[in-house]
């Protein structure tokens, strides 16, 4: 397993600082408005919830598929938000000062999607490419700070996709 | 949905081949049992850990096939990641955005 993540029964411990904890808090606030946010005119919502038809006359399966599938898709993800935020609050106090997140069975896809959400939508605002290396960031940059969050979710996902393909057959 | 596809498309050929009104239909039965593939594209910010993660969750690759679809993507900016019917093709897409990849459907060729 990762060194964040423990196995736990169904499910997993995730260990945090406090302002990690505190910084993952705020993730579930900023996707919700996101998702809510139908205007339509949001790159990010856009990559989030694109569309399913790559030919453009197809325009009317799409608008089939899009009545269809969008409202699950979206209520999936507000599900999601809500598990997150009640692991996140009920979490407890670790050692050494850590705070320890106990994620059922249920809540781990959940915070898996959470995560991936978040890196998506400040992904798309940071305009991040392929050769795009945010170590090479000037730390004086007003986008360095998003940057750094963005690095570290990239960071802890990438522990919890670990510790999730370990667990799969090869 | 693959029947208001057929009606809707025999609705507008109509009204430039008013005598041909029986012949589109015929064209569109074949066009609609066309089957359809799922691409996944490639983008820059998907962890190529994540994606292998995805294919064998949803699909049940092995991680063998699952990387090499991953590294199609990656390296060639999409992949073919399954087929079938226009109902299944529209749920596997549904089933990737879920996920947060970037799919799309399309008549394969």
């Amino acid at each position: 397993m990762s060194s964040r993540f423990r196995r736990s029964g169904e499910g997993l411990l995730l260990s945090l600082s406090e302002p990690e904890h505190e910084l993952l808090r705020t993730l579930p606030v900023e996707l919700r408005e996101l998702y809510e946010d139908d205007r339509g005119d949001d790159e990010a919502r856009g990559r989030l919830f694109p569309r399913a038809y790559l030919d453009p006359t197809e325009e009317q399966s799409e608008e089939e598929w899009q009545e269809l599938v969008h409202p699950e898709l979206l209520r999936d993800r507000l599900d999601a938000l809500t598990r997150v935020v009640d692991a996140l609050e009920t979490a407890s106090a670790g050692r050494r000062g850590a705070v320890v997140v106990e994620l059922g069975a249920d809540d781990v896809p959940a915070f898996l999607g959470v995560l991936n959400d978040a890196r998506l939508t400040l992904g798309t605002r940071l305009d991040v490419r392929d050769e795009t290396d945010v170590s090479d960031l000037d730390p004086g940059s007003p986008q360095a700070p998003v940057l750094a969050v963005y690095s570290w979710l990239t960071y802890l996902e990438g522990e919890l996709v670990e510790a999730l393909l370990g667990e799969m057959p090869d | 949905m693959s029947a208001s596809t057929v009606a809707s498309t025999a609705t507008s050929v109509a009204p430039v081949a008013p005598t041909e009104v029986g012949e589109p239909e015929v064209v569109d039965v074949v066009v609609t049992d066309r089957p359809w593939i799922v691409v996944v594209w490639n983008d820059p910010v998907n962890l190529m850990s994540y994606v292998v993660y995805v294919f064998q969750k949803l699909f049940g690759y092995s991680r063998e096939k699952a990387t090499r679809l991953m590294q199609q993507v990656h390296f060639e900016g999409k992949a073919a990641v399954s087929e079938g019917n226009r109902e299944k093709a529209e749920a596997d897409v549904a089933r990737l955005h879920a996920h947060g990849l970037w799919a799309t459907m399309e008549h394969p060729g």
